[in-house]
C-alpha cells in the first residue's frame, strides 16, 4: 500500500531498478593479451549477458527487512561472474558467489612437446631427433625440417574459478557470528622455464656450466585452495571484541610433471634417430606441495573515555607441508645419488606465525592528539634442517670426498622476527592547518633453527634496525584549497655477519671441507651486500595540492620523491623515484562532466658490482672474511655497474553525459594512453676491451623495453520507451611493445641451448562493438 | 557485484538502536523540504541499508547530521538557513572536521574491520568516512568490484597509473580490487593490508608460494614486495626489474651473478652487426630463471638451487 501512493518519481528513488541485458560483442581478432582477465581474447562473437534484480519486503517503505538480489555479469565470457544474496536485515544475511577469469595466456607459444595443456607428462614425437652438439662458436639453434615440422601453437592459459558463500547472524545487537568460504580453483598452465642436461652425462662427472639446456614448458596449474573464515563479534558500549579462526588449504592435483630432454638421448651416445625411433632422457620438475595454515586470531578495542582508546589483538598461525619428496632417479635423469639415503622421505615442515600489536590513541587537548603503537610479526620456521646430496644439474659438484659431480646442501629453515614501535603526534595550529610529527623504530632478526654444521649461519644480514622520522603538514582553506606535504627521514642499520657461510652459497660446498675464506659472505664479492638488507638512509618528500576553483572545476596536484642510498661499497648504490600527477575535473552542468589526468614517473637505480675475486687473492687470504677483504682490496679491475631507468607516463580524459537527444542519450567516454620505458645499461669502466664492438659480452645498453598502450571506450545506452533501453558499445585498444625478452626465443635467433618457443612480444590492435538489449523495471 | 568481506558484514552496526516508528516521525521534518526535487537523489537513501524502516537500527538524517536545531528553526539574522550541526560534503556550507563526520560514523559502526581505525593512516590523513563512502546513493561505488577503484584511485593516483602497464593484477577487469589486498579501515598490517603481513596477504590467492618448502629463498619468506610491485609494471610478472638485474642485486658471487651482463642480454638483435658475441642463457630471456625457475623455492631433495 505504501509503495502503490508514490508517485513514479518517488517509487524511482525509493525502489530499486532491476535491469536484464542481452546482446552480442563483436571482437575484431584474436588476441591473448587484450583478451586476458577481459575473455575477450578470441575473435568473433560472443554472447552478453548481464542481469541485476533486487526485491524484497524491505523496499516497501513498510517494517519489512528481507532483501535479496541476484546478479550476473559477462555470462557469455570467460570472465563471468554471478552472486546472489538473501538477508534479513539486523538478524541475518546469506550470500554465494562465483567469478571465473583466465589469465598467463599465450596464444603464440610453439613446441614439440606433446601433451595436454594443464597435464603432467610431455613427450617429444619419436622422430624428432637431438638438438645435438653444443660449440662455442656464436650461434643460434639450428632446427632440421623434421625438427621445425613437429613445433605446434598451443594455447595455453590458467582458469582460475572463485566460489564463496558467506553467512552471518546477529544472536542480538552485541553478539554476531560471520562465516565465510571461499574456493579458488585453477586448471590450465603457465609457462616456465626448465634447466634441463646438455650433452654431457652429470653421472660420468666433470659437467661445464655450457651443459645446461633450456625448454620452456607448460607448468601445469592443477590448484585448489580452500579458505575459511568464521569470527564472532563483541560489541558493547564501551569495548568491542572479534575472536576468528582462519583456515587455508591448498592441494595441487600433481606432485611432479615430466618430459622428454631433446637435448640428450636416453642412451649413452646421442645417435642419430628417428629410424630407429629416438629414445629421450625424461626430467622431472617438482610442483608446488600441499600445504594448510590454521590461524587463530583475537582483535578489539577499548575506549576509556571518549578521547583514549586502545586497539590491539594477537595471532597465532601453524604452517604446515608435509608433501612426500620426489625420490631421485624416478627418471632417467640423475637427480639423488644412489648411495644418499634422504634423511626423511617428507620435510615435516612446520612454520609458526606469531602476530601481536597495540595502539593507544589519545586525544590529550582540543588540538593534540597523541597515539603509540606495537608490532611484532615472527615466521618461526620449525621444519627441520638436514644435509642433502643431490646431482647438480650439470654434474659440476664437489670433489672433496664425494665423488665428482655430486653437491652437497643443507636446507636453511629461514625465520624471522619484525617488531616496529609507532609514535605520532597530530597538532592542530589553528582551524585550517595541522602539524603531524611521527616517530618509528623497526628491527627485524633473522635466524635459522637446527641449521647442521658447517654452516655457521643461514644468512649474511641476522638483524636489521630502522629508525623513520616524519613531519607533514596539513592545510584546508574554507575556499576550497588543500594543501598536504611530508618529509620523512629513514635511516636503516644492517647488522653483518660475512663470516656466515650460507647454504644457497653452497654450491661447491662439501660437508666435510668448507673452503674458506671465499665461501664467506654468501660467496658474494668481498664488500657486497643485497640492497633489501643493506644499511640504507632514506628521503621521503611527498606533497599534494587540491584546489576547487570553482563550483565547477576541481584541480589536484601531486608529486612524490623518494632517494635512497646505500651503505655498502658494491651491490645497489643508490635509487632515486619522482612522481607528479595533474588532475582536473570539470562539471558543465547536471548532465555533463569532464576529467582528465596526467601521470609522470621516473625511477632510476645504480648497481655497482664485483666481477671475480682474483684467485691469487683467494688463495692468500687468511680464515676470515676480514682478510678476504684487505686481500683483495676492492680490486678496481673486477668492479662493473649497472643502471636500471623506468619511466612511465599516463594520461587519461573522461567524459560523462546524460540527457543527450532529448534526455534519451546517456554516453560515457574514456581516451587513455599510457607509455611505458624500462632501459638496462652496463659498463666495465676499467676493461674496455671486452665492450669492444666485437666482443660486446659483458657491457653495453640493452634496448628499451617499451609498452604503449591506447584505449578508447565509448559506452552509452539509448531509451527505447520507458522500461527499455538499447545498449551500444566501442573499445579500441592498441598495444605496442618492443621487449628484447622474447628475442632469446624466436627461430632463427634463439642460443644454442634454448629450445625456441617464437613467443611475441603480445602487441596487438584490436576493436569491440557491442550491441545489446535492457530490460529495465521495478 | 559487491566488493565482498570473506565474511558477511551483517553485524557491522550496533547498538545505539532508535526505534523505527520515531524513526519515521523524525524523518518527515527532513523529507518535507529534502523531497525528491532535491538536485541530490537524496531519497533514494531509502534502497540503502540504512533506509530499512524494519530494522530497529536504523538511523534518521538526524543520527546523522544532528539535531540540528538552527537549521531546522532557521535563523532571522543570517540569508538562509543555517548549516545542519554536522556537514558532510561542501557546499553552501564548510565541511565538517573529518574527525567530526568519522565520529558519526562510528558510534554505530564500531568494531570488526574498523577496530584499527583510530591512528590508522586514513584517519591520521584527514580522510572520514563519506570520503570515500556515498550513503545516500543506492549503489556505493567503493563496495563496487567495478567502481571501487574509481573511488580509490581518486587520491592513490600512482597507483591509476601503475595499472595501466603491461603487467598488471585484473584491476581495471575489475576481478581484483583494492579492499582485496587492502583494509582502509585501519589494520595491523603494512600499508593498510588486511592481514599482518605482506606475505600472508599475497598466499590468501598465491598459497602455492607458501610452502614452507624444503629449499627456501630467503627474500621470498620475508616480503614478496621485495621482487615485486603488485600495482603495475613494465616487466611481467609484477617484477620490480628483470633477471639477471634483479638477481644481481642481491646476488654478487655464486655461479654467473656476479658476471656483468650488457647488450647481449637482448639476444643477437640487439648487439651491433660483426659482433662475435654468443648471447647465453644466463641472461636473455628469462635470465637466471631460465633455469632457476623455482624462485618461490622448491620442494625436491634435488632442488637446493630452486632447479627443479
Amino acid at each position: 500500500a505504501y509503495a502503490a501512493d508514490e508517485s513514479e518519481e518517488l517509487a524511482a528513488l525509493k525502489r530499486p531498478t532491476n535491469s536484464v541485458e542481452i546482446g552480442v560483442d563483436g571482437v575484431s581478432k584474436k588476441s591473448a593479451k587484450f583478451g586476458e582477465y577481459t575473455g575477450l581474447d578470441k575473435s568473433g562473437a560472443k554472447l552478453i549477458g548481464n542481469f541485476d534484480i533486487r526485491g524484497g519486503n524491505a523496499y516497501d517503505g513498510g517494517g519489512g527487512t528481507t532483501r535479496w538480489s541476484i546478479n550476473g555479469r559477462d555470462l557469455g565470457l570467460t570472465s563471468r561472474s554471478a552472486g546472489a544474496t538473501i538477508s534479513n536485515q539486523g538478524q541475518w544475511t546469506i550470500g554465494i558467489g562465483y567469478d571465473e577469469l583466465r589469465h598467463n595466456i599465450s596464444d603464440t607459444y610453439q613446441t614439440p612437446l606433446q601433451g595436454v595443456v594443464g597435464g603432467n607428462i610431455f613427450t617429444l614425437p619419436p622422430t624428432f631427433g637431438y638438438v645435438g652438439a653444443q660449440p662455442l662458436a656464436p650461434a643460434t639453434v639450428t632446427l632440421d625440417a623434421t625438427k621445425l615440422g613437429a613445433f605446434h601453437t598451443v594455447d595455453v592459459g590458467t582458469t582460475r574459478k572463485n566460489t564463496s558463500f558467506n553467512a552471518g547472524y546477529n544472536f542480538n545487537p552485541q553478539l554476531s557470528v560471520q562465516f565465510g568460504y571461499n574456493r579458488l580453483k585453477q586448471s590450465g598452465a603457465k609457462l616456465m622455464g626448465s634447466g634441463t642436461l646438455g650433452t654431457k652425462d652429470v653421472a660420468a662427472g666433470g659437467g661445464t656450466w655450457r651443459a645446461e639446456a633450456i625448454s620452456i614448458l607448460m607448468n601445469p596449474t592443477n590448484y585448489q585452495t580452500n579458505n575459511i573464515d568464521l569470527a564472532l563479534n563483541w560489541i558493547g558500549d564501551k569495548g568491542h571484541l572479534t575472536g576468528s579462526y582462519y583456515s587455508s588449504r591448498f592441494s595441487n592435483g600433481y606432485d611432479r610433471f615430466t618430459w622428454e630432454n631433446a637435448y640428450k638421448s636416453g642412451a649413452a651416445v646421442s645417435a642419430p634417430c628417428g629410424f630407429p625411433p629416438c629414445t629421450y632422457q625424461t626430467t622431472t620438475m617438482s610442483t608446488a606441495p600441499n600445504n594448510d595454515f590454521h590461524q587463530l586470531n583475537v582483535s578489539g578495542g577499548y575506549a576509556f573515555s571518549s578521547s583514549t582508546k586502545l586497539a590491539g589483538g594477537i595471532s597465532y598461525g601453524r604452517n604446515t607441508q608435509n608433501a612426500a619428496f620426489l625420490t631421485g632417479n624416478l627418471t632417467t635423469v640423475p637427480e639423488i645419488p644412489a648411495a644418499f639415503i634422504l634423511p626423511q622421505v617428507s620435510l615435516n615442515g612446520l612454520v609458526v606465525t606469531r602476530h601481536a600489536d597495540l595502539k593507544l590513541t589519545h586525544q590529550a587537548t582540543k588540538d593534540l592528539a597523541l597515539s603509540a603503537g606495537f608490532k611484532l610479526n615472527e615466521r618461526d620456521n620449525r621444519s627441520p634442517a638436514n644435509i642433502y646430496q643431490y646431482w647438480a644439474l650439470n654434474g659440476n659438484g664437489g670433489t672433496v670426498a664425494l665423488p665428482a659431480g655430486i653437491d652437497v646442501a643443507t636446507n636453511a629453515p629461514y625465520s624471522n622476527k619484525k617488531t616496529e614501535l609507532e609514535l605520532a603526534g597530530d597538532y592542530r595550529l589553528d582551524k585550517r592547518q595541522s602539524l603531524r610529527l611521527a616517530y618509528v623504530h623497526e628491527k627485524i632478526s633473522r635466524w635459522c633453527n637446527g641449521m647442521v654444521l658447517p654452516y655457521s649461519n643461514c644468512v649474511v644480514v641476522p638483524s636489521n634496525s630502522e629508525d623513520r622520522l616524519g613531519l607533514s603538514y596539513r592545510l584546508r582553506t574554507a575556499d576550497g584549497v588543500g594543501f598536504n606535504a611530508s618529509y620523512t627521514y629513514a635511516a636503516r642499520k644492517a647488522l653483518f655477519n660475512h663470516d656466515a657461510v650460507t647454504p644457497l652459497a653452497g654450491l661447491n660446498l662439501n660437508v666435510v671441507a668448507v673452503t674458506l675464506p671465499t665461501d664467506v659472505n654468501a660467496q658474494d664479492y668481498p664488500g657486497f651486500a643485497a640492497h633489501i638488507y643493506d644499511s640504507r638512509r632514506q628521503h621521503l618528500l611527498k606533497a599534494a595540492a587540491n584546489w576547487q576553483a570553482t563550483e565547477k572545476l576541481d584541480l589536484s596536484l601531486t608529486g612524490r620523491y623518494v632517494h635512497d642510498k646505500y651503505d655498502a661499497y658494491l651491490g645497489v648504490q643508490n635509487s632515486r623515484t619522482t612522481g607528479l600527477n595533474l588532475d582536473a575535473t570539470y562539471s558543465r552542468a547536471e548532465n555533463a562532466s569532464y576529467s582528465a589526468y596526467m601521470s609522470w614517473q621516473r625511477s632510476r637505480r645504480d648497481l655497482r658490482s664485483g666481477l671475480s675475486v682474483p684467485a691469487n687473492a683467494a688463495a692468500n687470504a687468511g680464515p676470515s672474511y676480514a682478510a678476504l677483504l684487505a686481500s683483495v682490496a676492492l680490486n678496481p679491475l673486477s668492479i662493473w655497474s649497472n643502471q636500471l631507468t623506468d619511466n612511465g607516463s599516463a594520461i587519461g580524459i573522461r567524459s560523462k553525459h546524460t540527457g543527450l537527444m532529448n534526455g534519451k542519450l546517456e554516453l560515457d567516454g574514456d581516451l587513455s594512453y599510457s607509455f611505458d620505458t624500462t632501459g638496462y645499461a652496463t659498463q666495465l669502466q676499467y676493461v674496455s676491451a671486452q665492450c669492444s664492438p666485437t666482443n660486446m659480452t659483458a657491457c653495453g645498453a640493452l634496448p628499451d623495453i617499451k609498452s604503449r598502450l591506447l584505449t578508447l571506450k565509448l559506452i552509452g545506452s539509448y531509451q527505447l520507451n520507458k522500461s527499455d533501453k538499447l545498449g551500444l558499445g566501442l573499445i579500441h585498444q592498441k598495444l605496442t611493445a618492443d621487449d628484447y625478452f622474447y628475442n632469446a626465443y624466436l627461430y632463427g635467433s634463439a642460443p644454442l641451448r634454448i629450445m625456441p618457443t617464437n613467443q611475441q612480444s603480445g602487441s596487438y590492435s584490436a576493436n569491440v562493438v557491442a550491441v545489446s538489449y535492457i530490460h529495465t523495471f521495478r | 557485484d559487491e566488493a565482498r568481506a570473506p565474511a558477511a558484514s551483517v553485524g557491522a552496526a550496533t547498538a545505539k538502536a532508535t526505534p523505527a516508528p520515531a524513526a519515521a516521525g523524525k524523518e518527515a521534518i527532513c523529507t518535507k523540504c529534502h523531497d525528491e526535487n532535491e538536485p541530490t537523489p537524496l531519497l533514494s537513501f531509502y534502497q540503502t541499508k540504512h533506509g530499512v524502516k524494519g530494522d530497529p537500527r536504523t538511523p534518521t538524517c538526524q543520527t546523522c547530521h544532528g539535531e540540528s536545531e538552527k537549521h531546522l528553526k532557521g535563523d532571522p539574522n543570517i540569508k538562509g538557513r543555517p548549516a545542519t550541526d554536522v556537514v558532510y560534503k561542501k557546499g553552501a556550507f564548510a565541511a565538517s572536521d573529518d574527525k567530526v563526520r568519522a565520529g558519526q560514523c562510528l558510534t554505530c559502526h564500531k568494531g570488526t574491520n574498523r577496530t584499527r581505525w583510530e591512528g590508522g593512516q586514513h584517519d591520521a590523513n584527514g580522510v572520514a568516512c563519506n570520503d570515500c563512502h556515498k550513503v545516500h546513493q543506492p549503489a556505493d561505488k567503493v563496495l563496487s568490484k567495478k567502481a571501487q577503484t574509481e573511488v580509490c584511485f581518486t587520491c592513490h593516483k600512482e597507483q591509476r597509473a601503475q595499472s595501466h602497464k603491461i603487467s598488471t593484477h585484473p584491476i581495471d577487469a575489475g576481478k581484483v580490487v583494492c579492499s582485496d589486498c587492502h583494509n582502509p579501515h585501519g589494520s595491523a598490517g603494512p600499508k593498510l593490508l588486511k592481514k599482518a603481513t605482506v606475505t600472508e596477504t599475497c598466499f590468501t590467492c598465491h598459497a602455492e608460494k607458501r610452502g614452507p618448502f624444503l629449499w627456501e629463498h630467503q627474500p621470498v619468506t620475508e616480503d614478496c614486495a621485495n621482487c615485486h610491485t603488485p600495482h603495475g609494471s613494465n616487466i611481467s610478472p609484477l617484477l620490480k626489474s628483470r633477471a639477471p638485474f634483479l638477481c644481481q642485486e642481491c646476488h654478487d658471487g655464486p655461479h654467473n651473478s656476479k658476471t656483468p651482463y650488457g647488450a647481449l642480454s637482448g639476444g643477437f638483435q640487439a648487439v651491433p652487426p660483426g659482433s662475435l658475441a654468443v648471447p647465453n642463457e644466463n641472461a636473455a630471456g628469462r635470465g637466471c630463471i631460465n633455469c632457476h625457475s623455482m624462485v618461490h623455492g622448491s620442494n625436491h631433495p634435488a632442488g637446493a638451487l630452486l632447479h627443479r
